[in-house]
């Protein structure tokens, strides 16, 4: 089995509305990402939401379209363009936050693409929680994955957290085991 | 004295943001004058255009007096929200008038008013209302209006009589007041936020070099409601709210 069909019926296997902390190596990105978006999400008919905090939003377009996954359904919200002054042409599917330590204003991005949705069922892609912590300190870090994460299951929303595993700390390990309903270690494929 | 469940119990006014509604336990009790008051560029205006458009959309016939920018400029500047049709207003369901015209034709010339022109004002305001029937209303900005009555015992007056008739005809007013970012009180002359029913508050908060729209809600009467900070978002599917996260608050902020 494959990491992609593998994480797609790990995926497939949990409760509607799941939070789901998912410890990656990076030789498993792509693969982890084509079993989420173009097998999950497709098979069962949401609209991704896809917050990238690690890379900008183009850069992960552009891999989409190499590894030839549809990207109707998949919608950006960025944190990290404009902090990188690096924005460019803004992509139609793509929201921008101004900086990672603007929680708050990405919480509201994600609540506003859900309600464009218009009663579409979700999945919000959390690209990566290291990254974030660079960025945040681990208090207002935990504060932002609680409420973010339970607003979204109060939305029938999947929430998929990624951290990848060789920057795990401690203290992280202990927030996503607090936040989320799941923790999944994939085995290599 | 009314009981909690007494303030619970009374019919409520749903502004349509839902982030608001839920801070407020259902929305603003129908009938209150609520002050909504922020420095530049905090939402205040898009705010009470969403609670007029929602309640347009909901057949609340709903009501725009501009006091320093001409309506037609403020419309080509609206959020083009999802849920904005100009057939609102061709169809009489949302008005937009120019305070100064209503100065123009009630022969209100004069920089300062006094005692009686403030009694003419509010009657023009009221029958206005009336004549439309008109059940949510939005003064932008009442500190414009406040400006020409010069002493706070006139703009005692006005805020409370004015108050006092909407709430009789059932409409649910919000009174727009224009702060600078320094001030430490919620309106310019003192007085507005001790006589309004309620205040919300709108402002800015700098964290770490970032700059957060911010709402709050420091009274409603008639209501039990959230005192919290909020985040706030202006988008095409309106006003979103978020908790303002506590964890990186600087003392004192905003």
């Amino acid at each position: 089995m494959t990491t992609a069909t593998q994480i797609a019926e790990k995926l497939d296997s949990l409760p509607e509305s799941s939070a789901i902390a998912l410890k990656i190596r990076a030789e498993q990105y792509f693969d982890i990402i084509r079993g989420i978006l173009d097998i999950f999400a497709k098979k069962k008919e949401m609209d991704s939401i896809y917050v990238t905090a690690t890379i900008p939003c183009q850069s992960i377009m552009n891999a989409l379209q190499v590894l030839e996954i549809d990207t109707e359904h998949i919608w950006f919200v960025d944190c990290i363009s404009q902090i990188m002054m690096s924005i460019g042409e803004k992509h139609p599917h793509a929201i921008y936050v101004e900086s990672p330590t603007m929680l708050e204003n990405l919480m509201l991005k994600v609540e506003y693409l859900i309600r464009r949705s218009e009663g579409k069922k979700n999945l919000v892609i959390l690209d990566n929680i290291n990254s974030l912590a660079i960025h945040n300190n681990i208090k207002i870090l935990s504060e932002f994955l609680h409420i973010l994460v339970n607003n979204l299951r109060s939305k029938n929303t999947y929430t998929i957290i990624f951290s990848m595993e060789e920057y795990e700390t401690e203290e992280m390990t202990n927030m996503l085991n607090l936040v989320c309903d799941e923790t999944m270690n994939l085995e290599a494929g | 004295m009314l009981g909690r469940d007494a303030r619970d119990r009374r019919e409520r006014c749903k502004t349509g943001i839902e982030g608001l509604d839920n801070i407020l336990n259902g929305g603003v009790p129908r009938g209150n004058t609520v002050l909504v008051t922020g420095s530049v560029g905090t939402g205040k205006t898009s705010l009470c255009l969403e609670f007029l458009v929602h309640g347009s959309n909901t057949n609340e016939p709903s009501l725009y007096v501009s006091v320093t920018e001409p309506c037609d400029k403020l419309l080509k500047n609206i959020i083009p929200y999802d849920f904005f049709d100009d057939s609102l207003m061709t169809d009489g369901k949302l008005h937009f008038i120019d305070l100064p015209t209503v100065y123009e034709r009630l022969g209100l010339e004069k920089a300062e008013f006094d005692f009686e022109e403030v009694g003419i004002l509010i009657s023009a305001i009221a029958s206005i209302v009336h004549e439309l029937g008109i059940k949510r209303l939005v003064i932008d900005s009442i500190t414009s209006v406040c400006y020409r009555l010069k002493s706070q015992e006139n703009i005692r007056d006005f805020i409370l009589k004015l108050g006092s008739v909407l709430s009789e005809m059932g409409c649910t007013s919000f009174l727009v007041s224009e702060i600078s970012p320094a001030e430490e009180r919620y309106s310019l002359y003192g007085v507005e936020e001790a006589i309004a029913d309620g205040v919300i508050v709108t402002g800015n908060l700098e964290r770490r070099g970032d700059l957060l729209r911010t709402l709050q809600v420091v009274k409603m009467r008639g209501t039990m409601h959230s005192r919290a900070k909020y985040v706030l978002d202006l988008t095409t599917v309106g006003v979103l709210l978020v908790p303002l996260l506590k964890g990186g608050s600087v003392a004192g902020g905003g």
